[in-house]
């Protein structure tokens, strides 16, 4: 039997040269940018809520355009959006631990350690 | 005539095989740094004090391999659209410039490994450590798989028969997909152990 399917999904996924210059820029932009706010040292949640923000900003990019996820086929968005979900369950874990959330609240000690010269 | 899901699965799923058989293994892929990510997580929120990654790494050279890392995902991408042209050349030189950027990855991470290895810091130096050599290591596999990947659809470009063969641009796409996950797991890599 002739594979019919080999050539028919491409075609939704024309390449788009000037999109991706585009999305290239704003990449190394935000990379730049990245490395400058992490000198500002900023305190720790604030630090890591900007870095992962942008990192999540970036990697939307590079999926919804270089992978052609924008557009992609339902199913696969389907498959995706449940393995997301359940790695973001998984990285949650540690935080739904109710006791040692409140031992980070309550004990400041490992950030001043992380960053001696801050707030003295 | 009427075809059933059986006879062409492909069209039944809005999907190719091949393709579907790509996003599912990134999925595996997903989980699998998911659960690293998980182990960094709960190590650097439990551990007394966590270095700044400007005081234990090289921040200058992990940006240079982020700039290569990225522009290495547009050369794949844009080897991809010269292959969906059936521009043989202008896939070569796409292609070619992807595999030259991988070594530079791969050449970048050593000297900054060299110089660590140098100063006598191991995995075992210290819980960052650890986690910064585990995470990047797998990483750097990976970049290697992807090499070995791509250059074989460069070799596979030098035959005729490959580009008569419609299911090539689907194996370039596959490897672009594949290229460009491992680009999105530096991406967090990154800031995660050189900025925060």
């Amino acid at each position: 039997m002739p594979d019919k399917t080999a050539a028919a999904p491409h075609d939704a996924h024309r390449p788009n040269v000037r999109l991706f210059a585009a999305v290239f820029g704003a990449l190394l932009c935000l990379t730049l940018l990245t490395v400058a706010v992490s000198r500002l040292r900023l305190e720790r949640p604030e630090a890591i809520t900007v870095g992962l923000l942008i990192a999540l900003i970036k990697g939307g990019l590079v999926a919804a355009v270089f992978m052609h996820l924008w557009g992609e086929n339902t199913l696969v968005h389907r498959v995706l959006y449940t393995v997301a979900f359940f790695a973001a369950f998984l990285m949650t874990l540690p935080i739904l631990d109710g006791h040692y959330f409140v031992h980070l609240l309550t004990n400041p000690a490992p950030v001043a350690a992380q960053h001696p010269d801050e707030g003295h | 005539m009427i075809t059933t899901a059986m006879d062409n699965p492909d069209t039944h799923s809005g999907v190719s095989n091949a393709k579907l058989g790509v996003w599912l293994f990134l999925c595996s892929e997903i989980m699998l740094f998911a659960t690293l990510f998980t182990s960094y997580i709960v190590l650097r929120t439990g551990a007394s004090s966590w270095p700044w990654g400007w005081d234990a790494l090289n921040v200058p050279l992990g940006t240079l391999n982020t700039a290569i890392l990225i522009s290495s995902s547009v050369t794949i991408v844009m080897a991809y659209a010269r292959a969906y042209d059936k521009d043989v050349k202008g896939f070569r030189l796409w292609m070619g410039l992807t595999l030259l950027l991988s070594f530079a990855f791969l050449v970048v991470k050593g000297f900054e490994y060299h110089g660590e290895f140098a100063k006598g810091i191991w995995p075992s130096t210290s819980l960052f450590y650890a986690c910064y050599f585990t995470l990047t290591g797998l990483h750097g596999i990976h970049i290697l798989g992807g090499i070995v990947v791509n250059s074989s659809l460069l070799y596979m470009s030098f035959k005729k028969e490959h580009w008569d063969n419609p299911l090539f641009l689907g194996r370039v796409e596959g490897a672009g997909l594949y290229w460009h996950f491992v680009d999105i797991v530096w991406i967090f890599l990154f800031p995660a152990l050189y900025l925060l």
